[in-house]
């Protein structure tokens, strides 16, 4: 098999081929072309092909990781959609939950009132209304209204349109009706359907999924098609796949429908990636760290398994969105973060970022304030003739400067000060790993951080201390994490069904009928995908809880036809959930099970990495040595440091803290008591505790 | 910024990281007790509140998630909950987790129950980890626990606990339990959320305790002395800039319309604040004497200094201008407040405080208008009074119980229109999904919707209400507690005022009876509906100053018609455009 991964980025887009039969993994780089992205998607394959005799007819797929729909939403940049919705409901996606962003804000803005996804004025209302238990059809829907408001929304030259209809989760007859209307009318116009993008109860989340399907359905599906014909204009007859949230891929068909599924794939993608290289080293417990300059992201998998985010917390640029995303905590820490003192005197790290411009005042772009960076740079773990490989020189006097001013101001000398950011820093990032650890009654002890992005090699060690993390991983290529995630993902589809059943009267020929109808559903976009029912692997989940509640745990549900004793293990499974969770159970309680779900998974052509060969040594890999400086003990003192190139490293060599390991995407920072060793599958081990 | 003065105890990183670690306990707290609590007032409206507190009774923390009225109010809970104790001569050991929702000791008002779990470090009390819920019924004399609008006197209101033991040195009180499940309705319910808020509040206690023999008693101290220091240096900081001067403002609450007696309703709530330095006085001398058997009455402690502290600190210290600042014991420092004694706003003992929650919203109403006068691009107009309508009926052998918060809705602001339909000032819960209620209870939901061609006008309109349409699908009850049927939200700067709300009753029959904005708990039959129509806040600014394209906006989008776009504005709208020469002339005019 010969693959490739291309990840669009900001700055560069990351292309990554691996062929299965040669064992070969090659890495390219170029830069990400903004108006269409496209472009710089196909540089990058072309050259990577060229540099190395590649003929492109012969690769069989390309996954790809797009940003295309995340950037429509975060700039308000998608197309002019319109909605039609049940009478009476014109304004859910206004008013949402009648909560404010924040508590304490006169100033603050409500991203979908300041900036609607459908205007008011392309929210048409039509007559109809379903009603729960089962979807029972009160009002029939008036079709003559539905035919109306499209053809007025077409002349109002919206582009797209999100039907939406309240308990369409139990019933989709009425909005596929619409849908189909609404075609008739508009066949040009992309249309997209509540219950078609997530059936599940909860109108205000629903609704506006279906409203951003719709919002950045056009865009996306004039992004997807262009790459395509670019594939095929370069003689290629490559698969294209694109990433999804949920952490698998899907076929440009179904991307180009529901592009609501890409949003935050490109995190996604690194979780993936970083759990590639753990496995690689046989690691099945980590915890993903991957620090760029503004934020960091954080993820878990315990035993191989990624935990999924409820669909109560997915968020993006504060709307909500309900469609399956892997579970990634991110949070304001990076390298560009913000070192202040605020007007009561009180010393802050972050959320504010100065970016990559202005930057650190070490990057000479014109930053002012201290960041996380510059403090790295006055400890002398950054070395400012070695950043990027050298490709980037940093200023050590601009960030002195900067570091001094804020040490001044808070009447410490400037080490300390530089220190003090890192640990409050580390500690922000710490604390967010406990949020998704401890929290949950997961012990860190157990786990492996897999440090990546241009920043978390650099805070790995130091944020693992905090949580009595034992051991440190840091890829091979810690820049281009999603680009291997790529190659590692599977072909992944989720069918979700709202059941509302309490545990002591169960309908379990209702559920039954449910889970096979929703497998058949599966098995179909499969089919379409040409993948053979018995490379499909089905696994069934139920979001449940107890009677009264409002937030869900997912428990497994047995394959093939469920009976009561199934059940019965499945709500012990939850209860012990419930207990790992919040620290507590209600063993007396009903349990009810809110949404059943059903995912399907195809393996993806397995990526082949090549073991590294061990020609390289201590001495070969020592650059220099200099003075770095660390808390040991309480009291910050100076080390004389080696820093070793990473490429030259000896493999399975022990080697002893302090030092610093230098390579083009990062730099490893590996404190005294730590030790640290490269392994044959390409990662760096850091070891906890004094090396032998 | 010099050194002086912002020296600390200790060392400005230790201090971070430990208020760092703080947060993060308080959301684990709210976090936990959201997601394990079983009725929907608290898990989908966030009706409750988590803080870790210390030995002196400060709070150090709060979640995130709480609503503001619920964790502000947590250290007058412990300080209450003290002096019962005292004066009946009993301590606090290991293993206690005590109830307590006293209004004249600190609570903000009966249902919001708190559940207290003390920290001991070597033996010695070194803080609180607590929760406050409301709660869906206390064994009031009405079902429910809102829109208990004729309760005469604090006994009315349903149970009070005054620092009860309900686990004693870590075994569990049988005998209150007992006394709990028989005298409140929806005992499991309610039950289930009263150990879902001491689980959270043992998990507190427990991180609380952690941190304390991670870094010593003394560094945590001195870490919290520090962030006390440093919030209250913030506020002093934002307070000093003003002008020093005496700025006024007055609002009113309807209180009971439909009474004979006077003295029940049209009631002033005067805010007079005084600026001196960095410091603020808060005198509501002039606010109308205490209703003495109408629960309308507001607990000093727990509902006036929380709603005083949370509207100054949300116009000085701006979330959205000066990023997240955590509520702590620091912020309340700068600020005194006085109210006279045997008023709304200090009421005595036995007068009832149930329906506290919408005076209090015209009491953050008055303050930020009178701070209007000082900072006028960091106010609104007045906004919107929130509220609550409580459903209830019997279905075979299940009672079924549905709280619907209302929500507000905010004044214009500087460069912006006002928030609509949303929560407002010192609260911010939420509504229920409507696809959660009709699945859960026999309502149905027949419109929610935002108002049309009543939006105050302004350079920056104020925020627009909602209309909600419920219906009742067998026979029920329904009380009301909620407030601005004939006070109309104040405009500023030229704003127009809003629109005040309205609730209409539709009979079977289809026939509209108009209700007051306060209706004791009433039965309804199978087929009636409610229709809550909230107010619309007052605008911001000259009307025709307002930009002509807004204004267009505004009439594509039906907020307001073409001729109001005429007559309140001066904007001339035809065939989707902005007519600019006929504009001009209006506005010259």
């Amino acid at each position: 098999m010969k693959l490739f991964g291309v990840d669009v980025g900001g700055t560069f887009t990351d292309v990554m081929y691996s062929d299965s039969v040669a064992g070969t993994v090659i890495i390219h780089k170029v830069p990400t072309t903004g108006d269409d992205p496209s472009r710089g998607v196909m540089t990058g394959i072309i050259e990577l092909c060229e540099r190395n005799g590649i003929d492109p007819a012969q690769i069989d797929y390309v996954f790809h990781g797009t940003t295309i729909a995340t950037n429509a939403i975060l700039e308000y940049r998608g197309a002019e959609a319109g909605m039609i919705t049940t009478k009476g409901f014109r304004d859910i996606i206004h008013i949402g939950r009648h909560q404010r962003p924040q508590h304490y804000s006169i100033m603050q803005e409500i991203p979908w009132q300041n900036r609607p996804l459908v205007k008011r004025r392309f929210r048409k209302v039509v007559t109809e209304r379903l009603a729960p238990p089962n979807g029972d059809v009160l009002v029939a829907l008036d079709e003559d209204e539905v035919r109306v408001a499209a053809r007025e929304l077409k002349a109002s030259g919206v582009q797209s349109i999100a039907i939406c209809f309240l308990f369409s989760y139990l019933n989709p007859d009425h909005e596929a009706r619409a849908r189909a209307i609404v075609l008739e009318e508009y066949p040009e116009a992309f249309v997209t359907t509540s219950s078609s993008v997530v059936s599940q109860f909860r109108e205000f989340e629903r609704f506006t999924t279906a409203a951003m399907n719709a919002y950045i359905g056009p865009p996306v599906r004039n992004y997807i098609r262009q790459l395509d014909n670019a594939l095929r204009g370069a003689g290629m007859k490559a698969e294209l796949r694109i990433m999804r949230s949920n952490g698998g891929v899907a076929t440009p068909a179904t991307i180009s429908e529901f592009p609501v599924l890409t949003l935050l794939s490109g995190p996604a993608a690194g979780v993936l990636g970083g759990a590639l290289c753990g496995q690689l080293s046989d690691r099945r417990n980590l915890i993903t760290f991957d620090v760029g300059g503004t934020s960091a992201d954080i993820g878990v998998t315990n035993e191989g398994r990624f935990s999924e985010a409820s669909a109560r917390d997915t968020t993006i640029a504060g709307y909500p969105v309900l469609v399956p995303m892997i579970d990634i905590h991110t949070i304001g820490a990076g390298g560009g973060s913000v070192a202040f003192v605020d007007a009561g005197g009180a010393f802050h790290v972050g959320p504010r970022s100065a970016g990559s411009v202005p930057g650190p005042a070490a990057y000479s772009r014109g930053g002012q304030e201290p960041t996380v960076t510059d403090a790295n740079v006055v400890l002398g773990r950054l070395d400012k003739d070695n950043f990027l490989g050298g490709e980037m020189s940093l200023d050590g006097a601009g960030a002195q400067k900067v570091v001094g001013e804020i040490a001044e101001t808070l009447g410490l000398d400037i080490d300390e000060a530089a220190v003090g950011i890192i640990t409050i820093l580390n500690s922000n990032m710490a604390n967010a790993i406990r949020s998704r650890t401890v929290q949950k009654g997961i012990d860190p002890r157990d786990f492996s951080l897999m440090a990546f992005g241009g920043a978390g090699p650099l805070h790995g060690a130091e944020v693992a201390d905090m949580l009595g993390i034992p051991e440190v991983i840091v890829p091979a290529y810690p820049g281009i994490t999603s680009a291997l995630g790529l190659l590692a993902s599977e072909l992944k589809y989720d069918s979700i069904r709202t059941q509302f059943q309490v545990s002591d009267a169960l309908n379990l020929e209702r559920l039954n009928a449910d889970f096979l109808q929703m497998e058949e559903d599966i098995n179909r976009q499969f089919e379409a995908d040409s993948v053979a029912a018995a490379d499909v692997t089905v696994m069934r989940f139920a979001d449940a809880r107890y009677i009264g509640q409002g937030y869900e745990l997912r428990v497994d549900i047995a394959g093939g036809s469920i009976d009561a004793d199934s059940m019965e293990r499945t709500f012990e499974q939850f209860h012990r959930a419930h207990e790992a969770e919040y620290g507590h159970a209600f063993p007396q309680s009903p349990i009810e099970i809110v949404n059943v779900r059903v995912t399907g998974t195809a393996p993806s052509p397995q990526l082949e990495w090549p073991k590294t060969k061990g020609e390289g040594s201590r001495d070969k890999a020592l650059v220099k040595t200099a003075k770095t400086k660390f808390r040991v003990d309480g009291t910050l003192q100076s080390f004389d440091t080696a820093f070793y190139r990473r490429a030259d490293l000896p493999v399975d060599s022990s080697i002893a803290g302090p030092a610093i390991i230098l390579q083009l995407d990062t730099t490893t920072v590996v404190p005294p008591n730590w030790s640290f060793t490269a392994d044959p599958h390409g990662n760096l081990i850091l070891t906890a505790g004094v090396a032998s | 910024m010099s050194k002086h003065g912002t020296q600390g105890r200790i060392d400005p990183i230790t201090a971070k990281v430990i208020q760092g670690a703080l947060e993060n306990i308080a959301i684990e707290m709210g976090y936990k007790l959201m997601r394990m609590s079983h009725s929907s007032i608290i898990r989908e409206s966030e009706d409750f509140g988590a803080a870790l507190i210390d030995a002196d009774c400060r709070q150090l923390a709060e979640a995130k998630q709480s609503t503001p009225l619920q964790s502000g109010p947590i250290p007058g809970y412990i300080r209450g909950m003290l002096r019962m104790l005292e004066e009946r001569g009993e301590t606090i050991k290991p293993g206690d987790v005590i109830m307590h929702n006293d209004p004249y000791g600190g609570a903000t008002h009966g249902p919001d129950v708190a559940f207290i779990v003390p920290v001991f470090h070597e033996g010695m009390l070194a803080g609180y980890a607590v929760t406050t819920a409301h709660h869906l019924d206390i064994g009031a004399h009405t079902p429910g626990s809102g829109g208990i609008v004729d309760a005469i006197d604090c006994y009315a209101e349903g149970l009070r606990f005054q620092a009860i033991k309900v686990y004693e040195e870590g075994r569990r009180n049988q005998q209150v339990w007992h006394m709990l499940r028989t005298n409140i309705r929806l005992p499991d319910l309610v039950l289930g959320d009263m150990e879902a808020q001491i689980a959270a509040s043992r998990i507190g206690a427990q991180r609380h305790l952690e941190l304390i023999e991670r870094y010593g008693l003394e560094t945590v101290t001195a870490a919290t002395e520090d962030m006390f220091d440093a919030s209250e240096r913030l506020l002093r900081s934002a307070i000093a800039k003003l002008p020093d001067g005496e700025y006024s403002a007055t609002t009113y609450i309807d209180g009971f319309l439909d009474d004979p007696d006077p003295a029940r309703r049209d009631l002033p709530i005067k805010v007079t604040i005084r600026i001196s330095g960095d410091e603020m006085h808060v005198d509501l001398t002039g606010t109308a004497p205490q209703v003495s058997d109408r629960p309308i009455n507001m607990p000093f402690k727990g509902t006036v200094d929380c709603a005083i502290w949370l509207s100054v600190r949300s116009v000085l210290l701006d979330s959205a201008v000066h990023g997240e600042i955590q509520q702590n014991e620091g912020l309340t420092r700068p600020i005194r407040i006085f109210a006279p004694e045997g008023t709304l706003a200090n009421p005595i003992f036995p007068a009832p405080v149930i329906a506290r929650f919408c005076p209090g919203i015209e009491l953050s109403n008055a303050v930020v208008q009178a701070l209007s006068q000082v900072v006028p691009r960091q106010v609104c107009g007045s906004c919107g009074n929130g509220g609550g309508l409580l459903l209830a009926g019997q279905q075979g052998e299940n009672f079924w119980l549905q709280v619907e918060l209302f929500s507000g809705s905010y004044g214009g602001r500087w460069q912006m229109d006002g928030m609509d339909s949303v929560d407002v000032l010192y609260a911010n819960t939420r509504n229920n999904p409507i696809e959660d209620i009709e699945s859960h209870v026999p309502l149905r939901i027949e419109r929610y919707e935002l108002r049309e061609d009543v939006a105050a006008a302004g350079r920056w309109r104020g925020g627009i209400g909602s209309i909600r349409h419920l219906r009742f699908l067998s026979p029920g009850s329904a009380s009301v507690e909620s407030e601005g049927h004939k006070y109309a939200p104040k405009g500023l700067f030229g704003g127009a005022d809003g629109t005040p709300s309205q609730l209409i009753r539709v009979k079977a029959d289809g026939s509209e009876i108009q209700l007051p904005s306060k209706v004791p708990h009433h039965p309804f039959g199978e087929g009636e509906s409610i229709i809550a129509i909230r107010a619309c806040a007052g605008g911001y600014g000259n009307p025709h100053e307002r930009d002509p394209q807004a204004v267009l906006a505004d009439v594509l989008d039906e907020y307001i018609t073409a001729e109001q776009a005429f007559s309140q504005y001066g904007v001339k709208v035809a065939d989707g455009k902005v007519d600019l020469a006929a504009t001009s002339a209006a506005r010259a005019a």
